[in-house]
């Protein structure tokens, strides 16, 4: 029995879910000069910050958490007391940038804060287990694959999978090391494109069962797990292709029936390659001619939040029929001949299953499927 | 999805720089080579794992190799050579196990800039390096899970372990604890208690195959058998060695295996160091 997303709530650089998403209707980027850490030794120039934050505030990730699990549920109206409530926090480089403060010079801290377990009790007071999981870029994809086994396996009455992330000195680091060129926009699928750069995100979704009599966005047909066992870093079109193979099965469902992919996209020469290819022979290849958009060009790559900001796109997109264009997308990559990127102007359509990818560091993958409630 | 209680089917301790004997080999009747002990120190990782591939490989990674390299008694030195697997699943619970490696990087931009950065450092960058590795050194493709929970990390790895086997998600999980004792980690951690460098391993599965069959079952009630691992239990490795932190449940659970088996102490419990949690390890479970 699928589970039900019943509310979902996400912080970028543009605010909210809504402010997001209208913003990614208009073709819009989130990119500004980088106010994290030093521009000039870190070899990175532009970054994506949350709208209305200080970059480099302490413990930052925590607090655009907080926000979500608040607005998440109240919008489904989920009272944990009582019930059995379980939170799920997908993150790539948890609360690290207090270290890398101390490192420098600023009074040492609890490592318990490194996680956010604290965090999410005093957010929701009433919770039950509160578990944190580092799974780089795929990190909510993750925890939301978790979230839907705890729900169908009837151990939980509800699951918020969440994700967290803002900037570390020590990963902008290496995206600086490894770009030829400072990178000043990211240009998803894109031939000419540059390069990753990082964006402040945060995100909650509440994971219910079908016996759920509450507000409901959307259904979770499956979330696909793989890891690539592969290469520390670079991505693998076949672990890659095992998660969307693995997420149609947990789903009983047929690759050609996917409509709109919310993809990866991350900017970079091996990702979006590695994607593109991995679409066109799991989805192109059963006979799916989906769109494709992404929203990385306009919101920086969120990292552990980046799974659950597509899902939060993608139920957007179901909800009003148009899917926003990727922004940063001039001319196809060689590779993305025959898929469908929606680029320039937004697409009218009403998706019935929609794909949302996430790939991380590591080679770990998840892929979700989900449809209209 | 089976009901069936998962069966743990090998084990691993991998503690350098600690004596087992005499708390455990007097008390509780265990052999002085308990669990493929003694253990060598991260540094010395090579001699387990063999020299190649040590490039890089932070402490808590290497201390992780060798506790997997164990469990799957892979000979001393040799690379295990495995067939990909697909269905097999990684847990690593840890919480330092990459702090040394953010810090380096920190300190190196500010004094040198970006350009002095080792790009074979970037993986290390990210926490999640440690399940990772795990998975590409020995071929386990199914979902790999790094925990970074805290306190009971250890404990949160075992019940997701359960759950990926419940929901078919693997049809094998292999569960690891580690945490370093570098300089950074130590001074991070001094405000909470001793860091102890250490790590273990247990490779649980579907009750199916697998010699020596030891189920494993999560407990709400308040009994537990006569003898248990863990804070207040009759054995806590926290006040007998120093303190593991993230690895330290997973180092209980791996204690608790060989004491209900080496030991032939039956069903040994298992109490979390987070919040109040417990396990129970039978011998012969399974159906």
């Amino acid at each position: 029995m699928p589970a039900l997303i019943a509310a979902s709530a996400i912080r970028t650089c543009f605010g909210n879910g809504a402010a997001t998403f209208d913003a990614l209707l208009r073709g819009a980027s989130g990119v500004v000069p980088l106010r994290h850490g030093d521009p000039a030794r870190l070899h990175v120039s532009y970054g994506y910050h949350a709208e209305g934050s200080d970059p480099e505030r302490p413990f930052l990730a925590g607090e655009l958490l907080a926000d979500c699990l608040s607005e998440a549920a109240g919008q489904a109206g989920l009272d944990p007391s009582g019930k059995r409530v379980a939170v799920l926090v997908g993150t790539g480089l948890r609360e690290l940038s207090a270290v890398e403060r101390w490192v420098l010079g600023e009074p040492v801290f609890d490592p318990e804060r490194l996680h956010f377990g604290d965090l999410v009790r005093r957010a929701l007071p009433g919770v039950r287990e509160v578990v944190t999981i580092s799974n780089a870029c795929s990190a909510s994809g993750h925890a939301l694959a978790l979230a839907q086994d705890l729900v169908e396996l009837g151990e939980a009455d509800a699951v918020l999978a969440c994700g967290a992330d803002t900037m570390t000195r020590s990963m902008l680091a290496m995206i600086g090391r490894v770009a030829p060129v400072p990178t000043e926009q990211v240009h998803p699928f894109d031939a000419d494109r540059t390069g990753v750069l990082l964006g402040d995100g945060a995100a909650a979704v509440v994971v219910v069962p079908a016996s759920w009599s509450g507000p409901v966005l959307g259904r979770l047909a499956a979330t696909g797990l793989s890891c690539d066992a592969h290469h520390e870093t670079a991505p693998d079109v076949e672990g890659i292709s095992r998660s969307m193979r693995d997420a149609f099965a947990r789903a009983g469902r047929n690759p050609a029936e996917v409509d709109l992919v919310v993809a990866h996209g991350t900017g970079t020469a091996l990702n979006d390659a590695a994607e593109s290819e991995a679409l066109r022979k799991v989805l192109l290849g059963a006979g799916a001619d989906p769109l494709v958009t992404g929203v990385k060009g306009a919101t920086g790559h969120t990292s552990g939040s980046a799974s659950l900001v597509n899902l939060d796109v993608a139920l957007r997109c179901l909800a009003g029929g148009v899917v926003p264009p990727i922004t940063g997308l001039r001319t196809v990559l060689a590779e993305g001949d025959g898929l469908r990127f929606v680029a320039g102007e937004p697409a009218a359509l009403q998706p019935e299953l929609v794909q949302v990818n996430a790939f991380g560091f590591g080679g770990v993958n998840a892929v979700t499927l989900l449809e209209a409630a | 999805m089976s009901n069936a209680a998962p069966v743990i089917t090998a084990w691993s301790l991998h503690l350098p720089g600690i004596d087992l004997s005499p708390a455990l080999t007097e008390r509780f009747g265990l052999s002085a080579d308990l669990a493929g002990q003694p253990a060598v120190p991260a540094e010395r990782a090579a001699e387990v794992l063999g020299r190649k591939g040590m490039l890089y490989k932070e402490p808590a990674t290497r201390l992780a190799l060798c506790a997997v390299h164990r469990a799957f008694a892979v000979p001393a030195g040799k690379r295990p050579g495995f067939a990909p697997s697909p269905g097999t699943a990684v847990v690593v619970a840890s919480n330092l196990g990459n702090v040394e490696a953010v810090a380096r990087v920190t300190r190196t931009v500010q004094a040198e800039g970006g350009s002095a950065v080792s790009v074979l450092d970037a993986p290390n960058a990210s926490s999640n390096i440690i399940a990772s590795t795990i998975a590409l050194w020995f071929g386990f493709g199914a979902a790999n899970l790094m925990v970074c929970s805290g306190t009971g990390a250890g404990f949160d790895g075992l019940e997701l372990s359960l759950l990926l086997l419940r929901a078919g998600r693997a049809d094998r999980v292999v569960l690891v604890g580690a945490e370093p004792d570098d300089p950074v980690a130590t001074e991070l951690y001094a405000g909470s208690g001793r860091l102890r460098a250490g790590a273990a391993c247990l490779v649980l599965e579907q009750p199916a195959a697998g010699e020596r069959r030891l189920s494993v079952q999560l407990s709400d009630g308040p009994g537990l058998p006569d003898l248990t691992v863990g804070p207040g239990g009759d054995f806590d490795p926290a006040r007998q060695w120093g303190e593991f932190y993230g690895a330290q449940d997973v180092i209980a659970l791996a204690l608790a295996a060989e004491l209900a088996v080496a030991g032939q102490h039956g069903t040994v419990g298992v109490r979390s160091t987070g919040r109040p949690r417990q396990a129970v390890l039978s011998p012969g479970g399974g159906p």
